[in-house]
């Protein structure tokens, strides 16, 4: 069995954001990267597989962007994957889901993987489109948000999160491709030998251009911090006052009968 | 009239033969003893602790002649130290007649037990079994009738208790017997020189000659075999403790307090880290556990035990042992427990009071980096978070890095990046830098400093943790990813001094980080400013409050400052009413080997313990040195329901607000 793993290298998510000199996406300094985390799921699920079925399956992790991604394959090779590829592009950040998937895509369609593993989006662009796409290009069976697992011979029963707190359960035929949600699992943290180990895993690099053929159908035309408004009143001093001030803002602000 | 007595008195010189026959027994049965149990001792990796031999050979000397450790535990150590020293006087007195008896008259014709130094000779020792007796008796007491709590009592203890009461009454008794004999009547000008034989020797006065003889004889051998005995159980019972407690003494730990072996992590060929088995642990840790005496001083003092956690350090020092001894291959983590280990806060008090001179904490450590380093495991989801946090954004908070320096807005400090001609370098630690309370202690430092000339600098988003948290808790990967970079950044800018607020960063940079070459000299802010009061480049109008003060562990126990913070706060016109534990014997807050990080969920609150004991001194304000210490006040002053009796500020706060312009 063949398994891959597609992760993403996000800004942790406490970051100073400040949007770029082109105002159309955050600028890069004084952030902190880490692994997407939708993308952690995917990576523990992807062991765990491994690791049912007696270490047999090889498991690949992909990424696309600049070189400070290779932390994050690093981080996943230390997790359990066998072994990382980094697709270089400079530019990863300006791509929209259809091209990043179609570079997955270009990569992954000749090497006959069971089962792909996704996050259910990313935390930076939350598009939750690159999983179900590229599904859609390799022309193989595809769910989402999954927050259980299970294999068998061939076959995954797949439980998915849906509206309103409702669960639903899918089974689906290998190969397939499934995204996965907070609650899926536990990832794992590292132990030193397996972060020793991957230091001497083979992180392959591919050049962007040799995978990316498809022309953007999209652009993130500008990026800015949403707009104050309105915010939280504190009301201090004396009880009865408060609760005077209190009757008198819902009489203003909202409909209060008598 | 001559003063001595006939050695071997009635028993007769035939008796020697027999003697020396089964004393060579005895002592070959505890030699064998002993030799059975190395190979257990060889299972532990090897650690050299004979080095520096001349200062082991004196700290020896001390702890074993002098009973220094041991003397400290007031009622119990006072009374095993007199004990000791009855019994030893006799042991020396034996050594002598045997020495006169055996050697120096039948070889040399030499007597020396005789005249003015047998009476003192006679004197001394009836005192000293006097002494050892009444001590024994206390002893005793406090075993079988008060029964303090937690002090197991098992079979070796019977078994020692009554051997030694036997081997003293009957020692006694044979010399009464002796001295109705030989003494009382006929000498009595020398028998005033043994006032218990004599004693005993009027009690039996109404005995004829013959009964006498046939008493003595029968007394002479029975204390003579309890004696055999009391030697060949040594290494059987918990009397083994004479010899390895001794030994612990030699092989006592030299280095810095609180190092902590540093991982070489370039080294491919370790496959284990941290202890998961007794192999795994260094021969010493298993010694301990031979030479600890059940004596439960550092269990009574532990903070995790006495709020109801599942942690003894007695019992972990214990349990090592038995594993070493009865299943060498089975986990240790099973054997000890995982939440026990958990539990530990470093705060050293085990270890400090040890009359043993055993080293509990490294053991925990050790066995902490197996659960981290080999297994990914936390004490809690709320850890693994935190870790996470330290990894990605250099801070326990996972707040962005890049606000690190943001507390120190407006205040006149140079951030290294823009300028690095600087007295000293604060390094401000986590807390200070993001957390509330604990910003404005590190303004109130610098407005010290700036009082003083000192011009400060910090590395502000540049800083990361100094990985102490993460490291106690047994993650030594991550605490040296981030070591390394403060050093890198530390030694970049040429930095001469280093003074820190917090007490955890302090040891770490002042000690640990030496052993991945950081040689800077590095301060705690509370020595800083007594130095700064002292030079007089400091000057505060002393305006009197009444205030307790909290020796953090990692000032107290693990730096030896105790007093400068005293002479610091005396000099703002402090009143100090101390609580029952500190100094050396402070009481933990709850937050030191990363338990910070960690939610308490296992028995009662650390913190609030100790914010009620600040209570009960009836100040209305307690001091801190440490922002760990700080937190967890403030928060046990809430939880334990005394806000409005008690509040808690740092040492810098009533510096800064007493600085004469």
């Amino acid at each position: 069995m063949k398994i891959l793993v597609c992760i993403k290298q996000v800004p942790d998510m406490e970051s100073r954001f400040k949007v770029n000199a082109a105002g159309n996406w955050y600028d890069e300094t004084d952030l902190a990267w880490r692994m997407n985390e939708y993308d952690e799921y995917a990576v523990e699920q992807a062991v765990q597989l491994k690791e049912q079925l007696g270490d047999t399956p090889e498991v690949t992790v992909v990424s696309i962007g600049p070189d400070r991604v290779v932390e994050a394959l690093k981080k996943a090779l230390a997790m359990g994957c066998d072994r990382g590829v980094h697709i270089r592009d400079a530019s990863a950040c300006a791509r929209d889901p259809w091209q990043i998937a179609s570079i997955i895509s270009a990569f992954a369609g000749d090497k006959d993987f069971d089962v792909i593993f996704t996050g259910m989006q990313s935390q930076d662009r939350g598009s939750a489109q690159v999983g179900v796409v590229l599904a859609e290009e390799l022309g193989r069976a595809c769910t989402t948000t999954l927050v259980g697992f299970e294999y068998d011979n061939g076959t995954i029963i797949a439980k998915r999160e849906l509206e309103g707190g409702l669960k639903g359960v899918v089974k689906l035929k290998t190969p397939a491709l499934v995204t996965c949600q907070l609650g899926l699992n536990v990832p794992r943290y590292p132990t030193l030998p397996n972060i020793m180990k991957a230091k001497k895993k083979e992180v392959a690099v591919i050049p962007v251009a040799d995978l990316l053929k498809e022309e953007a159908l999209s652009s993130t035309a500008s990026a800015y911090p949403p707009l104050r408004k309105g915010g939280g009143v504190v009301l201090e001093g004396d009880l009865g006052d408060v609760a005077d001030k209190l009757i008198g803002i819902l009489r203003e602000k909202a409909v209060v009968r008598r | 009239m001559e003063f001595t007595r006939e050695i071997y008195w009635n028993v007769g010189h035939g008796v020697v033969g027999p003697m020396y026959l089964f004393s060579f027994a005895a002592l070959a049965v505890c030699v064998w003893g002993f030799c059975r149990r190395l190979p257990v001792y060889r299972l532990g990796k090897s650690l050299d602790r004979l080095d520096q031999l001349p200062r082991r050979i004196v700290g020896m000397a001390r702890n074993v002649l002098a009973q220094a450790r041991v003397v400290r535990g007031f009622g119990p150590g006072a009374l095993h130290s007199l004990f000791f020293w009855g019994f030893g006087l006799l042991f020396i007195g034996t050594l002598l007649v045997m020495a006169q008896a055996d050697f120096s008259q039948p070889v040399l014709g030499i007597v020396f037990l005789k005249g003015s130094f047998y009476k003192l000779f006679s004197l001394v020792l009836d005192l000293a079994g006097l002494a050892a007796l009444l001590m024994l008796g206390g002893l005793l007491v406090r075993r079988f009738v008060v029964r303090p709590e937690g002090l197991a009592t098992v079979r070796d203890d019977y078994v020692i208790h009554s051997l030694l009461v036997a081997i003293i009454l009957t020692g006694f008794f044979a010399e009464g017997v002796r001295m109705a004999a030989t003494e009382i009547g006929r000498n009595p000008e020398l028998a005033r020189f043994s006032p218990v034989g004599l004693l005993v020797g009027r009690l039996l006065a109404g005995m004829t000659p013959d009964t006498l003889a046939l008493t003595h004889k029968a007394l002479w051998w029975v204390d003579f075999f309890l004696a055999m005995g009391f030697i060949a159980a040594i290494p059987f019972t918990k009397l083994r403790h004479i010899v390895t407690t001794s030994a612990n003494y030699l092989f006592a730990d030299l280095g810095p307090k609180g190092a902590i072996g540093t991982i070489n992590l370039e080294d491919d060929s370790i496959e284990q880290f941290g202890a998961a088995r007794v192999t795994d642990l260094a021969w010493k840790d298993i010694f301990d556990a031979d030479a600890c005496t059940n004596c439960k001083r550092c269990q009574d003092r532990c903070p995790a035990h006495a709020t109801g956690k599942p942690l003894s350090p007695m019992q972990v020092v214990k349990q090592i042992g038995e594993t070493a001894f009865t299943a060498p291959e089975a986990g240790l983590t099973a054997a000890v427990g995982e939440d026990a280990l958990w539990s530990c806060t470093t705060c050293r008090a085990c270890q400090e009071i040890c009359p043993a001179s055993i080293e509990h904490v490294n053991k925990i450590l050790e066995m902490r980096r197996n659960l981290t380093l080999m297994e990914g495991s936390f004490p809690g989801d709320e850890v693994r978070t935190a870790v996470n946090n330290v990894e990605v954004n250099g801070n326990p908070f996972g707040l962005a890095y890049a606000g690190r320096g943001e507390w120190a807005a407006g205040l006149d400090v140079a951030v290294m990046e823009e300028e690095s001609d600087i007295d000293i370098l604060y390094f401000v630690g986590c807390y200070a830098s993001f957390d509330k309370r604990n910003r404005e202690i590190a303004r109130r430092f610098i407005s010290i400093c700036t009082a003083a000339g000192i011009r400060v600098g910090i590395l502000g988003k540049e800083e990361k943790c100094c990985g102490e948290p993460v490291r106690k808790l047994g993650n030594e990967y991550l605490y040296q990813m981030t070591a390394q970079e403060n050093i890198e950044l530390i030694r970049g800018y040429g930095v001469k001094r280093i003074v820190t607020t917090c007490p955890h960063c302090f040891n770490t940079l002042g000690r640990d980080y030496r052993d991945l070459g950081l040689e800077v000299p590095v301060e705690h802010y509370t020595t800083f400013i007594n130095g700064l009061i002292r030079d007089s480049r400091l000057t505060l109008t002393p305006e009197r409050f009444e205030f307790t003060y909290h020796d953090s562990c990692y000032l107290g126990r693990y730096m030896d400052i105790i007093d400068e913070p005293r002479q610091v706060l005396a000099a703002a016109g402090g009143q100090l009413a101390e609580m029952a534990r500190s100094g050396y014997e402070s009481f933990c807050c709850s937050a030191g080997g990363g338990r910070i990080l960690a939610e308490e969920k296992l028995g009662s609150r650390i913190n609030v313990a100790r914010v009620l004991m600040a209570k009960e001194t009836g100040a209305p304000l307690l001091v801190s040195n440490c922002p760990f210490c700080l937190t967890m006040f403030e928060d046990g002053i809430k939880t334990g329901g005394c806000e409005g009796e008690l509040v808690v500020k740092d040492l810098a706060e009533i510096v800064a607000e007493r600085i004469v312009a």
